[in-house]
């Protein structure tokens, strides 16, 4: 926290680079958020796509655009910007190794982008093998995932050295979790890497024929689900550290938000197979392992529910709340930086009650594979973290191009996440229903022959397509709102709020930046859970498959 | 030394009395509540169907 008060501002060649990020976020949202207009459209039964547009095309469209664009883009233009305030402007190296992480990203997303528009890809975002897409597909996010490795290094080199200036000092608390987030990423991409440039590209290039199908889904879900906390724990540094700030509090505890963050290292990511529960190949009792490390997670997601609402009672109380929930009213409703936000927490109950029961592997078995699960991700990755992503912009945005939030656009941001909320609530809500009856995800309208089951979906569909369009206005919403922050709302200065721990906190303990001991602990944790399973399904691997292209 | 040491517990004691966290009490208990309902429902739909 040290330096977080005497550094008000970023940089404005940081601020360039932070920005170039967010445009290339922006326009992911645009076209992304149109993909998803035109799917629940299809699904609702009363629309075809004109021109043969294929209906897996917009989904992978969506998904890659959404799901791997947007996110990550956002998170690094952000983790960029927070370092630089609560860490220091960036040496000219850093913030050249940053611009040069940024174009190999943009380079590796127009070329996986041209080939889901050429009709060449449509594997959709998960691009599970024996599908097979164009190799300029996979060397296009393997671009992505290098940039975000040289993006994520600027960032680490540029803690370091603050390190080394600082012995025995405890970083930012920001900073601090920015960092323990790229450590996550880059573990985690290993995976994704070792499958892409190993197995897939090879195989789609013709040089192999085949590919092991289970073991390119383990490797791709020992990414994938640290990657949803990769999405998430951006989310939670505005939470614990930004939010206190804007509602005029206190950091309930640093050391308390710190030990959450290093829990979300230890356990994101030895729990791939939670996502494999119903595969076979994959011994019973290493799913059970996982799955038991799945759970571990939910203390960390406790600690942060109670650390806000801490948070948010202690600030009441200090404007002289009374009663059990007094201090709820006292929360400054009027301003989107906050409410949007809020929204984004409340939203992430029902979604970590969704996704326990999800882990659960029997109750895996009436949700896997239905759109209850799709149901789930927008809860927690389109709302959570999409709505807290937007928050942050309607401050973040204006202190990097110089400008203010005006009133109206206030006004506009709280009605976006209003709409937000009830699109949301129309469209998931039916998700998570539908998906309990039976209804598949990644699947077009089909009526299945006629068969009475498929019959009982389509009102939900219906439901799906009407929340899809309120969210699709919710979008234009922040669509506006951006290029008003970005190009034309007024000049001026607008605060980066950086919250401060309560008076006479303890200082964070040092070892909380022992990286030897947690990087250590991660790497024992992830050897542990994947070794053993892993040896076993290479040695009783079935024949490899050869590609598919349904398109 | 040791009345120094004495003072300082005490003042600790006291900044924690004061804190007031009921509202943050009922609300994880209303938090961990709803997450055991969904759970035990799906759960039922689960003996129900397998």
């Amino acid at each position: 926290m040290m330096n977080s008060n005497k550094l008000e501002k970023v940089d404005s060649r940081d601020a360039k680079l932070s920005m170039a990020y967010f445009y290339v976020a922006f326009i992911a949202l645009a076209l992304g958020g149109l993909a998803g207009l035109l799917q629940t459209l299809v699904r609702s039964g009363k629309v075809v796509l004109p021109w043969g547009i294929d209906y897996y095309q917009v989904l992978t469209v969506h998904g890659v655009l959404l799901g791997l664009v947007l996110t990550t883009f956002f998170i690094m233009g952000f983790q960029f910007a927070l370092i630089s305030r609560t860490t220091g402007t960036f040496t000219n190296g850093a913030r050249i190794t940053g611009w040069v992480g940024f174009w190999l990203m943009t380079i590796g997303t127009a070329m996986a982008a041209t080939m889901v528009l050429l009709k060449e890809a449509s594997v959709l975002y998960t691009f599970y093998a024996p599908l097979m897409a164009h190799p300029i597909f996979y060397i296009g996010l393997t671009l992505v995932i290098v940039g975000s490795w040289v993006a994520g290094g600027s960032m680490i080199a540029t803690y370091a050295k603050w390190k080394r200036n600082n012995p025995g000092k405890a970083s930012s608390l920001l900073t601090f979790m920015a960092i323990i987030n790229t450590f996550m990423w880059i573990i985690a991409t290993l995976g994704v890497a070792a499958t892409v440039l190993i197995q897939i590209l090879p195989w789609s290039l013709g040089l192999v024929d085949t590919i092991d199908i289970l073991v390119s889904r383990t490797l791709f879900w020992y990414f994938g689900h640290p990657m949803v906390y990769f999405w998430l724990l951006p989310a939670y540094m505005c939470w614990y550290a930004i939010v206190p700030k804007i509602i005029g509090g206190k950091i309930f505890s640093d050391s308390l938000a710190r030990l959450s963050f290093i829990l979300f290292l230890l356990f994101s990511i030895p729990v791939g197979f939670h996502h494999q529960l119903v595969e076979p190949g994959i011994d019973p009792a290493w799913k059970y392992i996982q799955v038991v490390l799945t759970f571990m997670v939910i203390i960390p997601s406790l600690m942060t529910a109670f650390s806000l609402f801490a948070t948010f009672e202690s600030f009441g109380r200090s404007k002289g709340a009374k009663g059990l929930f007094g201090w709820f009213r006292k929360l400054p409703w009027g301003d989107a930086r906050f409410v949007v936000p809020f929204i984004g927490m409340l939203s992430f109950i029902p979604a970590g009650a969704g996704g326990i029961i999800n882990a659960s592997h029997q109750m895996n078995a009436v949700i896997h594979n239905t759109i209850w699960v799709t149901g789930h991700f927008h809860l927690t990755a389109a709302t959570a973290v999409v709505l807290t992503f937007f928050g942050i912009s309607y401050w973040l945005i204006p202190h990097l191009t110089g400008r203010v939030l005006t009133k109206a656009m206030n006004k506009l941001a709280i009605i976006q996440g209003i709409v937000w909320t009830i699109g949301m609530s129309f469209m998931s809500g039916a998700m998570h229903a539908a998906g309990l009856l039976g209804a598949p995800r990644r699947s077009s309208f089909s009526e299945y022959g006629g068969a009475a089951q498929a019959q009982e979906w389509i009102p939900y569909q219906i439901a799906q397509a009407v929340g899809g369009s309120i969210l699709f206005i919710g979008i234009i919403l922040v669509l506006i709102i951006f290029i008003n922050l970005a190009f034309f709302a007024p000049k001026g200065e607008t605060e980066f709020p950086v919250g401060e721990v309560a008076d006479g906190a303890e200082k964070p303990p040092l070892v909380f930046e022992n990286w030897k001991l947690w990087l250590g602990i991660s790497a024992a944790l992830i050897l542990f859970a994947y070794t053993i399973p892993f040896i076993d399904i290479i040695q009783n691997a079935p024949p490899g498959s050869k590609g598919y292209k349904f398109w | 030394m040791a009345k120094t040491e004495f003072n300082t517990k005490k003042k600790i004691k006291v900044e924690h009395h004061e804190s007031d966290l009921r509202g943050t009490l009922a609300s994880v208990f209303l938090l961990g509540f709803f997450i055991i309902v969904t759970w035990v429902s799906v759960w039922m739909l689960f003996l129900d169907r397998f």
